[in-house]
């Protein structure tokens, strides 16, 4: 399985690349993760979104409906693929250091 | 060439998988297995990787290797896909029997599969969306597309009695994919369809049809039909979602015994096109386009033609891929192996090297399937085995190319 070295940490990740322990994440880690998804650089937009998803992660131990998501950042749908192609589940939730939600993901 | 040990051999063992299978057919044609092996012949697996084989995993049933049965891969690492099913010449369905076994004897699945099961016991869809959730979602959406359409009356509507078609969803549309439900609103209104979804039960979809687990099934089904009832709809429609299909049609004579009128969104649209009453254009959607048969909906279900019909009436380029139809084979996710983890992914990426060819193949930009688990599957696959191509549902490609009531194209 895949994993990835920052700063000397191992971090594990599932079949799909998340990462299996959220307590791992970090800034850094989150720019490695966004490296796989094939975002060379995190912009202040990628933040805003990766920080909306971490914090609220961290609050519920889930992720935010979508709906959510795009309101607080202010976002649409639209922006939220033009700066995560794989999309918000497997884009944004991904670099955003949140475990695979089960279910038909 | 392993050993048989006589004295293990539970003579029992065949009687309890016949006595616990649940078909809408005779169990007993478990009994009927002449060994000849046309189930493996049939599955497209076998040889592909470990772990394989239909035979083996039948007559180690019928000689009553317990253990070694309940303690196989291939009971997960089986996709249920019905390939060796349909060419059995005694109608033994093998891939019932592999469900059986996996939901009556005691075991867990690996993974977070049974975990899907619980979620939607206990919150009533699988992905825990709360109702003000799910009503904040369908509102967004809504708005949204009145905004594209134009059209202030663009509704999705809740609870509506008397509607002629209650439409359930897959809660990943509703929870990650709320572009989806804009899409098949789109539809709707541009068929300008009496449809309603439920504010209770809208979860069409249905993880103990992979788990096995019967009693999960019959709470699941029933809420189908206790909406069915409540809101005193003419029939259910099930998003594309080949599984759901599959438990909603098959599944409500199974575990209930009923038979309300239950149709996939595909046949719905196939109707539309056919009546001149939805108009495409297909000209919005130029790439060359390949469509991929989910083995509940297509092979189980027998779903053949309608996805093709809209496809052929709403892309310029349609190419097959071969084999097709019920012959194609399982893109290598299905039977709940999505949710089942690291154990069983190996397994799913060497089956998906088989639809990987497939696709390069056909020489498609885009793979067309309705269904939820073989759209993540090929995901995956496309991305393992580097292919030049993204995955959409039909409903993508039909709205893309609707042509909208009141516009000058609809009115020439």
């Amino acid at each position: 399985m895949p994993s990835i070295i920052v700063n000397g940490v191992e971090i594990e990740q599932d079949e799909d690349g998340f990462i299996q322990n959220p307590e791992l994440w970090n800034e850094e880690v989150a720019k490695a993760l966004a490296k796989q998804e094939g975002i060379e650089e995190l912009t202040e937009e990628h933040w805003k979104v990766v920080n909306y998803l971490r914090n609220y992660y961290l609050q519920f131990q889930i992720a935010p409906m979508i709906r959510k998501l795009c309101k607080e950042t202010g976002f649409s749908l639209k922006k939220i693929y033009e700066l995560f192609p794989s999309g918000p589940a497997k884009g944004a939730c991904k670099v955003a250091g949140l475990p695979k939600p089960t279910g038909c993901v | 060439m392993e050993q048989v040990v006589a004295a293990k051999l539970d003579p029992t063992f065949l009687d309890e998988v016949v006595s616990k299978f649940r078909t809408d057919k005779n169990p007993a044609d478990l009994y009927n297995c002449l060994a000849c092996g046309m189930c493996s012949a049939g599955c497209p697996f076998n040889g592909v990787h470990d772990n394989a084989d239909p035979r083996k995993f039948i007559r180690q049933v019928v000689l009553g290797m317990r253990e070694e049965v309940l303690s196989s891969v291939f009971i997960w690492a089986c996709t249920m896909c019905g390939r060796c099913t349909m060419q059995c010449p005694m109608n033994v369905d093998v891939a019932g029997m592999v469900r059986t076994v996996r939901g009556n004897f005691g075991l867990r699945a690996p993974g977070f599969l049974q975990d899907v099961v619980d979620a939607q016991i206990r919150t009533g869809n699988q992905m825990e969306v709360t109702t003000e959730e799910y009503l904040e979602t369908l509102e967004w959406m809504e708005e949204e597309l009145q905004q594209e359409v134009g059209d202030p009356n663009a509704k999705i509507p809740v609870d509506k009695e008397g509607a002629q078609y209650l439409f359930m969803w897959d809660p990943r549309e509703i929870k990650y994919y709320p572009q989806d439900v804009q899409s098949i609103a789109k539809i709707m209104w541009a068929a300008g369809a009496d449809w309603t979804v439920s504010s209770r039960h809208w979860d069409a979809t249905h993880y103990a049809l992979f788990s096995g687990d019967d009693e999960a099934s019959t709470i699941m089904v029933r809420r189908t039909m206790e909406e069915f009832e409540r809101l005193k709809v003419k029939e259910v429609i099930i998003t594309e979602c080949g599984h759901a299909v599959r438990a909603q049609r098959w599944g409500r004579k199974v575990w209930l015994g009923a038979d309300y009128p239950v149709r996939s969104f595909l046949q719905l649209m196939a109707e539309w096109i056919k009546e001149g009453r939805i108009k495409l254009d297909p000209t919005k959607n130029p790439e060359r386009v390949t469509f991929h048969d989910p083995c509940n909906l297509v092979r189980k279900e027998g779903i053949v033609e309608e996805p093709r019909y809209c496809l052929k009436n709403a892309v310029m380029d349609f190419v097959e891929m071969w084999p097709n139809r019920e012959y194609n084979y399982c893109c290598g996710g299905g039977g709940g192996l999505l949710a089942m983890g690291k154990e069983i992914y190996p397994y799913r990426m060497a089956k998906g090297k088989l639809k990987a060819e497939q696709i390069k193949a056909t020489g498609a930009k885009i793979v067309v399937t309705p269904c939820h688990n073989c759209y993540d599957q090929l995901t995956d696959i496309i991305k393992y085995y580097k292919l030049d191509c993204k995955v959409r549902h039909v409903h993508h490609l039909v709205s893309n190319a609707l042509i909208l009531p009141g516009s000058k194209e609809r009115e020439a």
